[in-house]
Formats: structure tokens, sequence, C-alpha cells
């Protein structure tokens, strides 16, 4: 088990994430990101394979950078109004990995709203984290949506 | 929103349409919706599943089929059977997964349990029932719902008794199908298990003219063009540059807009020519993968029939009423109508046998990018479908406009040509949904 101390720390970590979301503050949310980070969020319960199965979104920071400023600058129709969020992070169990980084794996709730219409996402994200001085960066975030095989809308803020 | 459900006549349906106006009702009339039920995705051929997906005896599909949700099968006759998903005992829905395999289908609520081609095979504490009950009565099986016909391991199932051949209904459009099934170097095409289903709050026929729309992409995507115009070259490490091309394709210059022919066809068909076609998306660009791939291909065909099928730059092809394919990315989208307003767009992949891996990466990779709920260019168009239906269900001003290009549509030989600019295949989705619908007996 980790210490408290790195736990917390951990902990912290995936809260500032969660307020950038919130705050619409995407390029700082894309700084949390290594230059060769990436978003997984798949298609299928359990999918380990991100090249024959596809994926919800699977980029790395250079296609991230273009997601995010879509979302910022180029306002896209589907952010017409812009949505708001309350990303929930919960559950925080996090571990020493081999390679001197950590993994996490927290459960989530995202409630957005949007115009007259509010939704609800659910899951588990699973962070393969990097030590970044006194914080972290992250090398892999996988989001593994409760529906993700399932009858979806169109979705725009990052969970 | 008009939801009343009054009998609708022919003459209703022609007064709807003019020669560059359709009137709103077309959209968002319930009446209307169940004569294209009736009339429309009862009596045309409507793709239901692909051959790749019913290999082995017992493998099966669940899907829709107008009003009834069925269950596409292969029995061990080696045929393949459209059933209603429901217990001929007391109704209950038997299958609840959308594929699989199965030696029989148990309704859970008796344990009646049914062979692949819909007869009964047993039921428990059989001398309960009366003397006359019989496993081979019709009446007691799950019930056959409509024919199925295949073209080259797309199949396709009517409820129309006395339906045309399916190729007449396809019409030129085989030729869509002949070029995807041509691709692959082993001549055989094998359908992803992964896909994705949107469902929005709009009417079907938004999204076959949205697919035919070759003007919306300059402004409908324009929050995915700038960031990619602005964004470094072969920056991402995972795909040589493909998604950053894919956003970069919807930006058309003028010479290129101006390049891109539409075709119509007589039964509401359409499709576009030269369109989408750079960096790894474009067959004909020297990438090592393509060359492998050309390799391959020439093995099985020869050069020529080779550079023939690699030739055919066909982006949609739109077969009426719901299915969109396209050959060289290996894509498929199924509109499935639930409502007036309500449609589900099922999208999928193909994998070419024979072909690297890397090229059906590619072709999963085109459907994340394009067909994800998170897609930065579908979840655009998904809002304007969904913003026409709000707007389509007041009857203020209820006539919409598709008389761009009305006079620059030339005619062809079996049906229309025209620019990238031409409202034309939409002329043609409602020529043909007049003549569908106005079709009294079959």
């Amino acid at each position: 088990m980790l210490d408290w101390q790195t736990q917390r720390r951990i902990e912290l970590f995936l809260f500032e994430e969660a307020r950038l979301l919130d705050a619409g503050q995407f390029q700082e949310w894309l700084k949390l990101y290594e230059p060769q980070g990436i978003y997984w969020i798949p298609s299928q319960p359990g999918q380990t394979d991100p090249l024959n199965v596809a994926s919800i979104v699977y980029e790395d920071h250079a296609i991230l950078a273009i997601r995010v400023q879509r979302l910022l600058e180029a306002r896209a129709l589907v952010l017409t109004p812009m949505p708001h969020t309350t990303h929930l992070i919960g559950n925080v169990e996090a571990e020493e990995a081999g390679d001197g980084g950590f993994t996490v794996s927290a459960a989530f709730v995202c409630v957005e709203h949007q115009g007259d219409r509010q939704r609800i996402y659910s899951g588990r994200h699973s962070y393969k984290l990097a030590r970044h001085g006194d914080s972290f960066r992250i090398k892999m975030k996988r989001v593994a949506l409760l529906n993700s095989d399932g009858v979806h809308t169109a979705m725009a803020v990052p969970l | 929103m008009d939801k009343s459900a009054s009998p609708i006549t022919s003459d209703d349906i022609r007064s709807l349409v003019r020669p560059d106006h359709v009137h709103r009702r077309a959209y968002a009339d319930a009446a209307v919706f169940q004569l294209e039920q009736e009339r429309i995705f009862s009596r045309l051929w409507i793709y239901v599943a692909h051959e790749s997906q019913l290999r082995k005896p017992g493998d099966f599909v669940r899907t829709r089929l107008a009003a009834y949700e069925i269950l596409v099968t292969r029995h061990t006759d080696g045929n393949i059977y459209v059933l209603q998903n429901r217990c001929p005992h007391r109704g209950a829905r038997i299958c609840m997964v959308d594929h699989g395999n199965a030696k029989v289908f148990s309704c859970p609520y008796h344990a009646w349990s049914f062979r692949p081609d819909g007869s009964l095979d047993s039921v428990p504490h059989r001398k309960s029932y009366p003397e006359a009950f019989s496993l081979d009565d019709p009446q007691n099986h799950m019930q056959r719902v409509g024919r199925v016909a295949v073209y080259r391991g797309f199949v396709f199932a009517t409820l129309n008794e006395n339906p045309a051949p399916l190729v007449l209904h396809l019409g030129p459009m085989v030729k869509v199908i002949d070029n995807l099934v041509d691709r692959a170097p082993d001549g055989e095409i094998e359908i992803a298990d992964s896909s994705f289903t949107l469902e929005y709050q709009g009417n079907w026929k938004l999204h076959l003219e949205n697919a035919a729309d070759i003007f919306h992409p300059s402004f409908v995507h324009n929050s995915s063009v700038a960031p990619a115009r602005r964004a470094p070259a072969n920056a991402s490490l995972l795909d040589q540059d493909q998604t950053r091309e894919m956003l970069l394709a919807n930006g058309f210059g003028t010479a290129e807009w101006e390049g891109i022919q539409l075709n119509g066809f007589s039964g509401g068909h359409a499709y576009m020519n030269n369109i989408y076609s750079k960096g790894v998306l474009a067959s004909q660009d020297a990438d090592p993968v393509v060359a492998r791939y050309r390799a391959a291909l020439t093995a099985r065909l020869g050069p020529e029939r080779t550079a023939q099928v690699l030739a055919m730059n066909r982006f949609n092809n739109i077969i009426y009423p719901n299915l969109v394919l396209n050959a060289q990315y290996q894509q498929m989208r199924v509109t499935v109508p639930l409502s007036v307003d309500r449609t589900l767009v099922h999208i999928h992949c193909f994998r070419l046998k024979g072909a690297p891996d890397e090229m059906f990466h590619r072709a999963v990779r085109f459907l994340s990018t394009l067909g994800s709920p998170m897609s930065m260019i579908f979840s655009d168009d998904v809002e304007m479908l969904e913003r026409c239906q709000q707007g389509l269900t007041r009857d203020v001003g209820p006539w919409i406009d598709f008389s761009r290009g009305i006079g620059t549509d030339r005619r062809s030989q079996d049906g229309s040509i025209s620019g990238a600019a031409s409202e034309m295949p939409m002329r043609i989705q409602f020529e043909a949904w007049v003549s569908y619908l106005t079709a009294e007996a079959v």
C-alpha cells in the first residue's frame, strides 16, 4: 500500500484534472499529459486492443491538441451552448508501477448540463502516471464507460 | 409536435413534394412515418446483416425490419431466415443480445425452444398441452417475416410478398458492393466485431440527405477543419496523420468542390466522386502498407484489373432507403427509423481478407474518427439533424427549400448528374419517396 501522503497527492492530482475539465480549461488539462500521453475511451467492455477494435476516443497528445482547439476556439456546433459539467472522482486506489510511476483506478460520475438537457456518464478511470517534480503527468488515461458498447448520443466534453 | 395518425392519401403525399420544395410534414407527421414503414421499410429490400456474421449454423444477428424486431439466423440447412423475435406462446421477446450463436432459441417464460429456422423443437411437460397441439403447427413457430436475398455477402430482407429482384432494386449501386468485395485480396470481406450505434432525435431522411450533401462540410465542420489546419503535420505517433487528414478533408477549396460530381438514380440512390482522397486515405499514394496491399491484390486480379478496382473513387454511396457504403475506406452506415423523430445509425467497418493488418487498422481508425459518439466530425452533423427536426415541428412557413442547382443538373442514362453545390440527390430521393409512398398495391 502507498503511504498516505503519496495516495493523497495522487487524489489531489485527479481532483485537479476534474476541476480543469469542469472549468473549461482544456489547454491546462492537456498539459497534465506527457508529450506522448494517450487518452482512451474503449467501445467495448474489457477492450485491450485499440487497433483492431474501434474506440470512442484513442488519441495521443498531438490529436488531443486538435480536439482541445476545437473545444476552445472554433466553437463546435455540438458545443453551442457550451455544456457545463461536474466531474466527480471517487474510490481512488493507487499503487506503484514497475517503472517508478503509479497505476491508479478511480470511479467517476460526470453530470453534463447543456441547453435544456442533462446527461450522466459513469464508469471507471484507469491511469498510468509518471512522476513529475512534486506532481504527476498522465502517460495513459483509460475511461471505461458503463455503457461503452451501448447506444450513444453525441458527446463532446472529455470525461 | 404533430403526432396525429389520421389516414393519409396518395394525394396528400404528392401535395407534400414540389420540384424544389418539401413540406415539413414529410419529416414530422406520424401518419407519414406510418406510411413510410408500410410502403418503404416493409416493401423495399432492407439491409439486415452481413454473411460474415452468419457463417455457422446457429449464428444470428438481432436487428429491426420496419416495425418488427427480428433475428436473422443461419439454420443447419444452410439457409438464412428472418424471424420475429417473439415467442408465439405468450408473446415475450426471446433474444436479448445483438448477435451470437445459439443451437436453439429458448423462451425463458415457459421454455418453448425453437430451432434457427423458427420451428418448434420442444415444449416441457408436453402431456399438459391438448392432444391437437403440434410441434409442427406453423402457428407454434417463431414467425418467419419476409423474404431474404443476398448480394455478395450483403443480406437484405423484405416483408414484400412479391418483391422486385434484389439486383433490380440495387440497380447501378451493385457496383459499389462489387468494388468493396473486389478490394479484398482473398475475394472476401468480413464485418468488424466492433461498431457504433448513435441515436438522434430526428427523422431518418435527415441522415440520408446529409450523407448526400456536399455543400455543408465547409460550414458544419469548420470547428475541426480550422484547428487541423493549424496543427503540425505528422505530429501524432498513432496514425500516420490519418485523423488530421480526415478533419482537413472537410475544408474544401472551391477547386476541389467544383471537382466533385454527384450522381443520382431513380429509386433514390446516389453517390459522389472525387472526394476525401489525401494521405493514407488515398490508395494511389505510395506508402509501404498500400504497396503490400496492392501486391496482394495484383496477385489475385492481375495489374490491369487491380488498377481498375482501386481507381473507383466514390465517397458515400447511398442505397435507398437506409444504407450508406464507402468501399475505399471499407465503411458502412445503416439507418434504422424508430419513430417520426427518432433514428438509430449503426456505423460499421469491414476487413479486407488477405490485406495487410494495417489496412484494417486504418478502417477502424476511420470508423472511430467519423462515427464515434465523440467524433469531431459526425457529432456536429447530428447536432444539425436535431436542429432541423426541432425547426420542422411547427407549421408556420412549412416549406423547406431544395432548389439549389436545379437548373444545372444533367440527365444521364439512368439518372442525374450534378456538381457538388446541387441539391439534386435530395430531389432524387424525394422523387423516389413519392413514387414508393403512392404505390397503392405491390
